[in-house]
């Protein structure tokens, strides 16, 4: 096999193992026609064309994922009563998260009081801040394409908890 | 149907609609459009996400890998036909038109 086939394949099977799950089927079928390319040159150039195609097919996928114009149950959402009452609900259940963190510690200091959790800063900062504002951000990013508004309500109160935390920090 | 039909698509369509009940592959779709692989995976590809085309893997010769196949769905070949016959409505009008036989 002459080099410049070599570094086709080379390039095709890489583009293959890394292609997102969505393209991946169409970059093995690049690769697959590369055995039935005649001149070698014209295969280097045929991988580095389907090279493209799948960078912009890829590209292409994730803008439409963190666009919202594709999706027919966004319409649902479009009046601004119904945006609302998305964004509320987002921040209600931030806002029940960030409660139910709370309760967990105390409930804990109160099941295992020699453990002392009650009287220690990290178990708190732990449980009502730091797990809960990951979950509000992993949230958020699954929510954006679907409900939109709910996701802006989840980071807003997110937000909301975090600056409560720093100046309560601040002053005490 | 939001397709955008570019002169690319149109090519694709066209070598589609020869024997379209036949089964494509991708680098006999090169050939016959002359379109290179990064200008025609990206129609083949838009194609089939809007289920003009159906595609299928055909089991390869010994030693060598399947291929990829492409064909037309009943939908991807009313609408090509639809635009063909508006093509060549179209341009039988400009040389009726040219020809002055519009009076």
């Amino acid at each position: 096999m002459s080099t410049p086939r070599k570094l086709a394949a080379k390039l095709l099977e890489a583009v293959e193992r890394y292609a997102p799950e969505q393209s991946r089927e169409w970059a093995s079928a690049m690769l697959a026609e590369l055995d039935f390319i005649d001149g070698d040159w014209s295969a280097l150039f045929w991988a580095l064309g389907s090279a493209t195609a799948i960078a912009r097919h890829a590209a292409g996928n994730w803008r439409s994922w963190f666009s919202n114009t594709k999706h027919p149950k966004e319409e649902k959402m479009e009046s601004t009563g119904k945006k609302t009452v998305g964004v509320l609900s987002g921040a209600g259940l931030a806002l029940l998260l960030a409660f139910a963190g709370m309760g967990l510690v105390q409930f804990l200091g109160f099941m295992f009081p020699d453990s002392g959790i009650e009287h220690m800063q990290w178990p708190h900062f732990l449980g009502a801040i730091v797990i809960p504002e990951i979950v509000f951000v992993i949230s958020a990013i699954l929510l954006w394409r679907k409900r939109p508004p709910v996701a802006v309500g989840i980071l807003l109160m997110g937000a909301a908890i975090g600056v409560h935390v720093a100046v309560h920090f601040a002053t005490h | 149907m939001n397709l955008r039909l570019s002169p690319q698509t149109l090519l694709v369509l066209d070598a589609f609609l020869v024997q379209a009940e036949e089964w494509k592959y991708g680098y006999d779709l090169s050939r016959i459009t002359g379109l290179k692989s990064g200008t025609l995976y990206p129609i083949l590809m838009r194609l089939a996400e809007r289920k003009l085309l159906e595609t299928a893997w055909e089991a390869g010769e010994p030693g060598r890998p399947p291929r990829h196949m492409y064909r037309f769905t009943p939908e991807g070949f009313r609408v090509a036909r639809a635009n063909a016959l508006s093509r060549t409505l179209g341009n039988l009008g400009k040389v009726a038109l040219e020809m002055g036989l519009d009076r």
